[in-house]
């Protein structure tokens, strides 16, 4: 009895001991909800290509401190409630104090539950306005629907396009962006003949084009995340004469690899990495550096700056702490600079158009 | 001719789903299983076809190919689980839970072997644009309007004029008697399961052929299918490929009238109240 009672408080002695160790662990954890199958797992898997190769590059490089970072994965299947399963899990068993997001619909439903306990979520693939007030602790890198819309019009009005017609995702994606269209587009004097929409996945796009084509516009603006080779595809089988304009979300290698793509136009939000950095994550990742991988990197990068702060002021890493951080830092010198005025940053956005299979810019200009 | 056009758009997509809901009705009428995971060898097949074309292979040549590939899938599902199954004597809810089941694994597998990407058949002839009229149409349309008749046809002659047809319908008419007149109703399972899948492929590979492939891309077909199964009365092929191709022209037109976003709701909704009044099809067997 008297030998337990010894190892009973040798045991206390040591979990004291424990506590009294320093709180921050040697290898900071955070998370990432991204759709890895499923329709929108190209945009996914491209999205966490962009954060592993930047943490692969900071662990390399000894990581922050000396302190190693690890991403916790998980598949959200670009759904809601998947995401919020995966978003508890990670909280509540991982202990996670940020998670990287992306596709507006799980962003949206996760940010209730990040205002509530205190955890940062980081957008950098998705665009609906809604995003923009969604939760205090939501920050997204990306400029909304409704700021590359604003450009895309002025750019149709001063080409003279008064009529128009609208082809979106029925999500909260599409529809925040087919909101802001139609306002926009009105508010500038021209007249939206006709919109519809089309289910998040869907390749035929026939019938709504066809009754979007009856309504006779100058201008199809296409608000869809996927699906965009065979939407070039029809668009070119129909023989169209309107000029068809999109999102950044037209950004992606096959389209623009399509002759039948040959026109279209989209806003761009600009994320030029040096060639050496494309390079580099081309030789590791045996792909192209996109649009997103950029995006993601540019975030991580963020997010390490982030980090380097607090753990150098040796400021607990929390998720209120980091957003805090992150707000008091404000201007990011990262491969693509960010300013934040508020939770959604300020970065140049471009009209480029689709050529010989590659892209053209046509102007430039600045989301606020 | 917005009309015109949205009603051949749906007769070809709609003649596309009628051989999946033929195949699937000629599964469940015989088995009475409900074999969820033909979702899964309907994806299967555009992605074998895919792969052979890839690989060189003459296109006729990939799609008997592709078919033969998804007649061991089907043949070894019938087999290594539903058979099992059925030994045990398994409810019909375990079995539907199975192939459940097994269609998620087949989702993944090719999820992970070519990637979630949206794959392109490059196939020059498939998206050279046909003029006839007013109406346009793809050669990936006018293939797939053609073998999907050729296919539909095929079968009917398969199950009323073939020995073996005339032997399917008998066990799936009444398997006891079938199994004391030595009819052998579990072979004639794996075999009913594996023409099936191979006849699904047909399909199969011509949808992505004018829309491309997606891993998950199997299962809002066979839910038309189904629907068109159950509208068209258990044990009908004809029905069912009736009804499916009803369903997708119901959908296209209803653009006419109303937003995209309610035309499934809207056609679904006409089928629910249809079934009120026909709870067992229009064209029920026995």
């Amino acid at each position: 009895m008297r030998m337990s009672r010894f190892w009973l408080a040798a045991v206390a002695a040591g979990a004291l001991l424990g506590a009294a160790a320093p709180a921050r662990a040697k290898t900071i954890e955070l998370g990432a909800l991204l759709p890895l199958t499923g329709p929108g797992a190209v945009i996914g898997t491209e999205q966490m290509r962009g954060i592993q190769f930047a943490v692969d590059e900071l662990n390399a490089k000894g990581g922050i401190d000396g302190d190693k970072v690890h991403v916790i994965y998980d598949d959200d299947q670009a759904k809601s409630d998947q995401a919020v399963l995966d978003f508890n899990k990670l909280v509540s068993l991982q202990h996670v104090p940020m998670i990287w997001l992306a596709y507006s619909g799980p962003t949206l439903a996760t940010a209730p539950l990040a205002t509530r306990r205190h955890i940062l979520i980081l957008n950098s693939g998705a665009q609906s306005d809604a995003l923009q007030k969604a939760s205090p602790y939501l920050v997204n890198t990306l400029p909304s629907t409704e700021e590359e819309v604003k450009v895309m019009v002025k750019y149709l009005r001063a080409q003279g396009k008064s009529t128009a017609a609208v082809l979106y995702e029925n999500d909260a994606a599409g529809i925040g962006g087919r909101d802001d269209f139609v306002k926009d587009f009105k508010a500038a004097g021209g007249k939206i003949v006709a919109q519809e929409p089309v289910q998040f996945g869907q390749t035929d796009f026939r019938p709504a084009l066809l009754k979007l084509a009856s309504a006779k516009p100058q201008v199809l603006y296409v608000v869809t995340t996927v699906g965009m080779v065979p939407l070039a595809d029809q668009l070119h089988e129909m023989n169209h004469k309107w000029l068809v304009a999109g999102t950044t979300f037209m950004n992606n290698p096959q389209v623009i690899a399509d002759p039948n793509a040959a026109g279209l136009i989209h806003t761009q939000v600009e994320a030029n990495v040096s060639p050496a950095l494309m390079a580099a994550f081309q030789k590791k990742m045996g792909v192209e550096m996109g649009f997103f991988s950029r995006q993601y990197y540019n975030s991580a990068q963020m997010i390490f700056i982030i980090l380097d702060h607090m753990i150098k002021a040796k400021t607990p890493i929390t998720g209120a702490n980091m957003r805090t951080e992150l707000f008091k830092i404000k201007t990011f010198a990262t491969p693509v600079p960010m300013t934040f005025t508020s939770n959604t940053a300020i970065v140049p956005i471009a009209i480029e158009e689709m050529k010989n299979g590659t892209e053209v810019t046509i102007t430039h200009s600045v989301a606020k | 001719m917005l009309l015109l056009q949205l009603l051949v758009n749906g007769i070809v997509t709609g003649c596309a789903l009628g051989v999946v809901a033929v195949s699937f009705a000629l599964v469940y009428a015989t088995t009475r299983i409900f074999h969820i995971a033909h979702a899964g060898v309907y994806t299967l097949g555009g992605y074998l076809a895919w792969s052979l074309l890839a690989h060189g292979v003459p296109e006729p040549l990939a799609l008997l190919g592709a078919m033969a590939g998804c007649t061991v899938l089907g043949a070894a599902i019938q087999h290594f689980l539903y058979a099992p199954l059925e030994r045990r004597r398994a409810t019909h809810l375990i079995v539907l839970i199975a192939s459940l089941g097994a269609l998620a694994v087949i989702q993944n597998l090719i999820a992970a072997v070519y990637s979630s990407d949206i794959l392109e058949f490059t196939i020059p002839w498939a998206s050279a644009v046909v003029t006839l009229g007013g109406l346009r149409l793809t050669g990936a349309q006018l293939a797939t309007l053609a073998l999907s008749l050729a296919a539909f046809v095929g079968m009917l002659w398969f199950a009323h004029r073939t020995l073996l047809g005339k032997r399917i319908r008998a066990v799936a008419s009444n398997p006891f008697l079938a199994e004391i007149t030595r009819l052998e109703p579990r072979a004639v399972y794996v075999t009913v399961i594996a023409i099936a899948s191979a006849v699904v492929c047909i399909p199969g590979v011509l949808v992505p052929l004018d829309l491309g492939l997606q891993p998950y891309g199997g299962v809002t077909p066979l839910l038309t299918a189904t629907i068109a199964m159950i509208a068209g009365g258990v044990g009908s092929l004809g029905g069912a490929f009736l009804f499916a191709v009803v369903i997708v022209v119901l959908q296209n037109l209803s653009l006419l009238v109303m937003p995209g976003e309610w035309s499934i709701g809207v056609t679904f909704a006409i089928f629910v109240v249809f079934m009120l009044f026909r709870p067992r099809g229009l064209f029920a067997a026995g």
